[in-house]
């Protein structure tokens, strides 16, 4: 194996090592009662708010009540794993893993954050829909089918962003001989 | 023209090789389309191994040994010998833990080539490796259900300490755990070595001194 090969597979392990590292940090902030109950629960009653208007705007009745949403004949629970935080704390751990400049690190967090919570939005409108419409596709859809789709969405942004960013980083940029001089 | 043009003007737009590119993109939607036709025609059988293998290794823990662990219809039933006969046996749920295959297929299908026999062996090795995070998971809950969910019996077997550890395990691995596997033992067995090689970190400006 060539010296450049050891230096890559070394620096492959950093990166993970780091991004495992960050996950548990993230998972323990998250996990902890505190900020489940400040954060975490309010901001998923904010999705099932937002889930509700989108779905009585598209002719279903549905009633929110906390993280719930029901209907005469159905109804859903938002739960921790399905709030899109757990696709984010992955995303941003990889992000934050990666070697690039902290000002293109927080602008990819932040897009990236909320291109997760748009497709997870559009996640919870559809299999509501399909619970009252489909009853028996709703646990496939919901546990294999749209976890899936957005964890790998957020695999995906995560990769889309790294190659923008090696891209930048392999930009040359101007050094001081060859900004030009003022007076 | 200036240097810092001249020099922009040769420079490539692109690497040559990008960490994801529309085509990579579509690959992995083939491989994920054909991963869940896979994984809803074998997951029962799937259970059945993984099952087995986490059983086995709960027993090996336990004295008497007395955890008994089957895979039915899309359940694992939990059942230990000193249960009283006729009671309920807690039923936990297979896809929960090992749905995350797809995940691990889509990502080796975004290779270039992803059917090439060295590719196909690093896949199957990492799936093996996602089969063993299967085995512990599933233990990880037994003893979370052990430890949190059968009332006096759980108070007077398990700790506060052994309580916090088996469930925070269990919740880990359902919050983010099962979401990570995929990812990490992608990057560490599915990248070429020269995709790795093109990730080094942003070289610092450095002034120069006059």
């Amino acid at each position: 194996m060539s010296e450049a090969s050891v230096d890559a597979r070394r620096r492959s392990l950093r990166f993970l090592l780091r991004f495992v590292a960050l996950l548990i940090v993230f998972y323990f902030i998250v996990a902890s009662r505190p900020v489940n109950d400040a954060v975490i629960v309010p901001f998923t009653a904010g999705i099932a708010s937002v889930s509700g208007k989108l779905l009585n705007a598209l002719g279903e009745k549905a009633e929110v009540s906390g993280t719930e949403i029901r209907s005469s004949s159905f109804g859903v629970n938002i739960e921790n794993g399905c709030n899109g935080v757990e696709t984010g704390l992955l995303f941003g751990s990889a992000v934050l893993a990666f070697p690039a400049r902290w000002s293109r690190r927080l602008l990819g967090l932040l897009l990236g954050f909320l291109a997760i919570q748009v497709l997870n939005l559009f996640r919870v409108i559809t299999l509501f829909w399909i619970g009252l419409h489909r009853p028996a596709l709703f646990n496939s859809s919901h546990t294999v089918i749209w976890q899936s789709v957005v964890v790998l969405f957020g695999v995906l942004l995560f990769l889309l962003w790294a190659s923008r960013e090696r891209r930048l980083s392999a930009a040359p940029s101007p050094t001081v001989r060859d900004r030009p001089r003022k007076g | 023209m200036t240097p810092v043009e001249r020099r922009r003007e040769t420079a490539p737009a692109r690497p040559a090789n990008p960490l994801l590119s529309g085509r990579a993109a579509l690959r992995g939607l083939a491989g994920f389309l054909l991963a869940i036709a896979f994984w809803f025609g074998f997951s029962r059988a799937y259970e059945k191994t993984f099952a087995a293998g986490s059983g086995a290794m709960t027993r090996l823990f336990e004295s008497p040994d007395v955890t008994r662990l089957e895979a039915k219809g899309g359940e694992i039933l939990l059942d230990r010998r000193d249960f009283p006969p006729g009671s309920a046996r807690p039923g936990l749920s297979g896809p929960d833990i090992h749905f995350n295959f797809v995940l691990l297929a889509a990502l080796f299908a975004l290779d270039p080539r992803p059917l090439r026999g060295a590719h196909i062996a690093r896949f199957l090795a990492a799936a093996a490796v996602l089969w063993l995070i299967h085995v512990v998971a599933l233990a990880f809950q037994v003893h979370s259900v052990y430890a949190t969910s059968l009332g006096a019996w759980s108070l007077a077997n398990y700790g506060r300490v052994a309580r916090n550890f088996w469930a925070a395990g269990w919740h880990f691995y359902l919050i983010v755990g099962r979401f990570a596997a995929p990812f990490a033992l992608w990057w560490f067995f599915g990248r070429r070595e020269e995709e790795a090689a093109l990730e080094k970190p942003p070289a610092r400006r450095r002034r120069k001194r006059i």
